[in-house]
């Protein structure tokens, strides 16, 4: 029951996780894993070129819940970088120590198999954040993001988390129950692709 | 083809040479402004203390500013109390003398009890035949320091309610000066001091203080135009909300960016539970001298004064603990009256009760020293002590006071980078 019911309080989540297809078709075990690890957790509109920090956090769903001064607070701990085209920005192995969220440009996400090879796993387009889980710890990553073209990210380190949970726990605990939400309803869809079916998942919902 | 290879070569050396300029100009910089790298450094460490005060006072809806304002005036007026505190122990020029008769009194007292020595002077127990050399002059050199000049002696002596000539036993203070005239016409006699019966000798605190007596407006400004620069610093420092990190790390390298972040969280880290740690030691040490000298009987005033110094000089290990012990001894050794809450301490026996009292403030403090500091960065105690000394060789008592906290925070930063260069695969 208690599975059910935290299904029910996920299923919007889920759904802009692993939206329908046209015509009600089903959805490829792999691709429908690949969306729910990397897909987009919000229908937020596509950035504009030239906004503000403070515009684009409002945007990001990580920080919806944020107040105007909770933004602000936040547009001055985190930071922004800039990568060349081709230029890795996490890779697979190594610790993180940061989440990223996409404020322009294109990333792509890989994974090296055993044999020296790289296989393509997911395009991530702005809004979108990754390795969300490094700023709750410090975690081994399974992949790698490398940038397609100029790219620019806003990082929040682990460390600046714990700053802002030190002296606001407030908007920190907002943001990490964002992280919760996120990762659990990452977990169930990847759950529910691999061992239920996503068509099995969705009539459910 | 020679011009494409020495295009790169020559760019390559360029660099070399610039950043070694670099290095050298920063390097000349801080030599030449290394009178302000102590102000500046304490205020910064004042600022990363009360830091998570001001973010305090920011969650109750209290402006940053405001609150960085208020805990300024709350430095002045702590400054204004500790000065008004420090001028009721400082001793007035008469009770100064009075001090200093009665120190020179109790101290050749003690040394002619302890060696047993007759009223000449030149014979004692064994002990005295076996340490008169090393001790003697060491015991002239305190009498000459201790000693009234002519003009010291008058205004001593017109200050005394019975007059110059008050009978015996009557003036206690009195009847210790006359003693201690007669204790130096002796040493004069034995040849071990300054002839004294004439004129005794000019004493140093007359002869030092001269020179800031007289110009203390110049001293005045010289202290001021260095220490200016610390409210300025404290200020900007509390003021900054992480622009300071964000400007070093977006000078970064991107593969170095997540490392970076990392050594800089646990440098934070570090230096925030040491200084925290060590102010709450600190405090808690001094606590426990100023309770458990005024428990022996030596008054409050003057266990207060202990227990500051000591305070302050715990930053240095075992510094706290030896100031203790030489300010309690020299006041059991030389000073005057003792009111004691244990029963079985006298005059005779302060000296051990002392020595007891500090012994049991450094046992208290090994027993909260873990719980204050934790992990906080330990160092073995070899490393302390060079530190220190090349801390006092560079900039003084203060380099002696800043050594530890940036030996310590050298120690993180390179445990830290290494650690971290590692795990990215960089080294």
């Amino acid at each position: 029951m208690a599975w059910l019911k935290e299904t029910s309080r996920l299923a919007g989540v889920r759904k802009l996780l692993l939206p329908a297809r046209e015509g009600g078709q089903h959805f490829d075990t792999p691709s429908a894993s690949l969306r729910a690890l990397f897909g987009p957790v919000s229908r937020s509109a596509p950035v504009e070129s030239g906004t503000d920090l403070l515009g684009f956090l409002k945007r990001v769903y990580l920080f919806e819940d944020l107040k105007h001064g909770d933004l602000a607070r936040l547009a001055r701990i985190v930071h922004e970088r800039r990568y060349r085209d081709g230029e890795w920005i996490s890779e697979q192995g190594k610790p993180g120590a940061a989440l990223f969220v996409l404020r322009s440009g294109t990333v792509e996400i890989t994974r090296r198999t055993g044999d020296g090879g790289e296989i393509p796993l997911a395009t991530l387009e702005p809004p979108s954040s990754f390795d969300e889980l490094a700023a709750v710890g410090e975690v081994a990553r399974w992949y790698s993001a490398r940038a397609r073209g100029p790219v620019c990210l806003i990082a929040l380190g682990a460390s600046d988390l714990d700053a802002l949970g030190e002296h606001f726990p407030i908007p920190a605990n907002k943001i990490l129950r964002k992280l919760a939400r996120i990762t659990a309803a990452r977990l169930q869809m990847l759950v529910e692709a691999h061992c239920l079916g996503a068509d099995d998942g969705e009539r459910r919902s | 083809m020679s011009a494409t290879a020495a295009g790169p070569a020559g760019g390559i050396v360029l660099k070399y040479v610039a950043g070694i300029a670099a290095v050298a100009l920063t390097a000349a910089l801080a030599w030449v402004l290394r009178s302000l790298i102590v102000p500046a450094v304490l205020s910064g460490l004042l600022a990363y203390i009360c830091r998570p005060l001001v973010s305090t006072l920011e969650r109750y809806r209290v402006p940053r500013r405001v609150a960085i304002g208020l805990l300024l005036l709350g430095f002045v007026l702590a400054t204004l109390f500790i000065v008004a505190r420090i001028r009721m122990i400082v001793p007035t020029e008469i009770e100064a003398l009075e001090y200093r008769v009665h120190a020179l009194y109790v101290l050749n007292d003690h040394y002619r009890r302890l060696m047993g020595l007759d009223a000449t002077l030149s014979r004692g127990n064994r002990a005295y035949q076996f340490l008169h050399a090393d001790l003697d002059p060491l015991v002239d050199r305190a009498n000459q320091m201790l000693a009234l000049t002519s003009q010291e002696r008058q205004l001593f002596l017109s200050t005394r309610p019975g007059g110059a000539d008050a009978p015996p036993d009557t003036d206690r203070l009195l009847d210790e000066d006359r003693a201690n005239l007669q204790t130096l016409l002796q040493r004069a006699r034995l040849e071990r001091a300054t002839p004294l019966a004439a004129e005794p000798p000019v004493l140093r605190p007359a002869t030092q203080t001269a020179p800031t007596m007289t110009r203390p407006l110049s001293w005045l400004a010289q202290v001021l135009s260095t220490w200016i620069i610390a409210p300025f610093v404290f200020f900007f420092l509390l003021s900054d909300t992480g622009e300071i990190k964000r400007g070093l790390l977006s000078m970064v390298p991107n593969r170095l960016f997540e490392p970076a972040l990392t050594v800089m969280a646990d440098l934070d880290h570090a230096l925030g539970n040491w200084l925290r740690g060590l102010f709450l030691e600190c405090c808690l040490l001094g606590i426990s001298v100023v309770v458990l000298l005024a428990l022996i009987g030596i008054p409050l005033r003057w266990a207060i004064a202990i227990g500051i110094f000591t305070g302050a000089t715990n930053v240095v290990p075992y510094l706290g603990s030896a100031v203790a012990l030489a300010g309690g001894l020299a006041y059991a050794l030389l000073a005057g009256p003792i009111h004691p809450m244990i029963p079985l301490v006298t005059h005779d026996n302060l000296a051990i009760w002392v020595v007891l009292a500090v012994a049991a403030a450094e046992l208290l403090k090994n027993i909260y020293e873990p719980v204050v500091l934790g992990s906080a960065a330990k160092l073995h105690p070899l490393v302390i002590v060079i530190g220190a000394t090349g801390g006092a060789i560079l900039f003084g008592l203060v380099g002696v006071l800043l050594a530890i906290p940036a030996i310590s925070m050298l120690k993180v930063f390179v445990a830290s980078t290494t650690r971290q260069l590692k795990a990215y695969g960089l080294i």
